[in-house]
């Protein structure tokens, strides 16, 4: 038997199917968390550590029932990125987070179209009571996209114990009122 | 916040049996065990001590080797009880030098062979389903319960490698056939 994850959920949406991470997008995460690209979420990182942190990723998914997802166009399966719920000790809420790992992936919207979807079965499946962004300062681009989300600056949200200890932009995600 | 973690998505890990032990997949209620661990002098050798929060994204990675790997550490707990007593297994992690047996035994565990027992079945796995034709053990300067251990499966010391942590002294297991033949 080989060692896999079991029970996770694949969201789709019109151009994209999230599925579970599989061991086949560590390459991809692996590129992204040792380049300069990944300044924003916490790299660049090792090679050790990027490998060690999509281990994270996984085990996240074992312990908390959910975690990010890998982002793929429907009908193709390249990694084109991650998004969906985090919540690691030391976060004060529950989180949606994105990265998409190549530029050339950036600037067609599938962040927002995994992101909104993400926001969606936060809110209804996991039944999160609360839903924030966390966002380095000067990532404009992940600002923009919280906005388009209709997430907000909440500047008095608690902060994230992160690893470096600095503080990042909260962004919450207002609740819709389908959810009473 | 009150969101509770839930386990309904797993990664799934073949559960063995030995005389004393069980070695299982790593759950949620193991976690403050492996705090304590992590929080103690005990873990000064694989880079320690560590808060409770950075014990979590190394508790996952431990899970997410297994999916990654197709092998990985078991949680090795008591038998009968359940009971968490160390980290066993066959691990591969990137930048390591080679495959590897790696043994930690968390607090209170000590001294009852508990890491040997596990550590040999460790070993048969990945010999006889991994297929591997040598695997290494490293130990921590210093450490010599972890020494003695690898000194009475037979391994025989082989050079240093560099870690992150700092160097390790790397031990090498006598190969399948002689663990096969009980050598060792």
């Amino acid at each position: 038997m080989t060692p896999h994850l079991a029970d996770t959920p694949v969201l789709t949406t019109e151009r994209l199917t999230l599925r579970a991470p599989a061991p086949r997008d560590a390459d991809a995460f692996i590129r992204f968390f040792t380049s300069e690209r990944s300044r924003f979420v916490g790299g660049p990182k090792t090679p050790r550590e990027a490998w060690n942190f999509f281990g994270t990723e996984i085990g996240h998914w074992a312990l908390r029932g959910y975690g990010l997802f890998t982002v793929t166009r429907t009908g193709e399966d390249r990694a084109l990125g991650m998004v969906g719920h985090w919540f690691p000790l030391g976060w004060a809420e529950t989180e949606i987070g994105w990265l998409i790992f190549d530029a050339a992936d950036e600037g067609t919207g599938i962040a927002r179209e995994a992101a909104a979807a993400c926001v969606a079965h936060a809110w209804g499946p996991l039944g999160w009571t609360s839903v924030v962004s966390y966002i380095d300062h000067g990532n404009d681009r992940s600002v923009a996209l919280a906005e388009k989300l209709g997430a907000r600056l909440d500047p008095d949200a608690p902060q994230p114990a992160t690893s470096k200890g600095e503080t990042v932009l909260v962004y919450r995600h207002p609740r819709p009122e389908s959810v009473a | 916040m009150s969101v509770q973690p839930t386990g309904g998505t797993v990664v799934e890990i073949p559960t063995f049996e030995t005389a004393r032990l069980r070695l299982r997949a790593p759950r949620w209620d193991d976690f403050d065990t492996y705090v304590a661990f992590l929080a103690s002098p005990r873990s000064e050798g694989v880079g320690g001590p560590y808060t409770r929060d950075e014990a979590f994204p190394r508790f996952c990675t431990l899970i997410g080797h297994w999916h990654m790997r197709g092998y990985g550490r078991w949680l090795v707990a008591d038998r009968e009880t359940d009971a968490p007593l160390g980290i066993v297994g066959p691990m591969f992690p990137e930048g390591w030098p080679e495959p590897e047996i790696a043994w930690s035994v968390f607090d209170g565990a000590e001294g009852r062979g508990i890491a040997h027992e596990a550590a040999l079945f460790a070993r048969a796995y990945a010999y006889d389903v991994l297929g591997w034709a040598t695997v290494i053990s490293c130990t921590a300067p210093g450490n010599t319960r972890s020494e003695a251990l690898a000194r009475r499966m037979g391994a025989v010391h082989d050079g240093v490698c560099q870690h992150p942590h700092g160097p390790l002294t790397v031990w090498r297991h006598p190969a399948p056939a002689a663990v096969r033949e009980g050598a060792a």
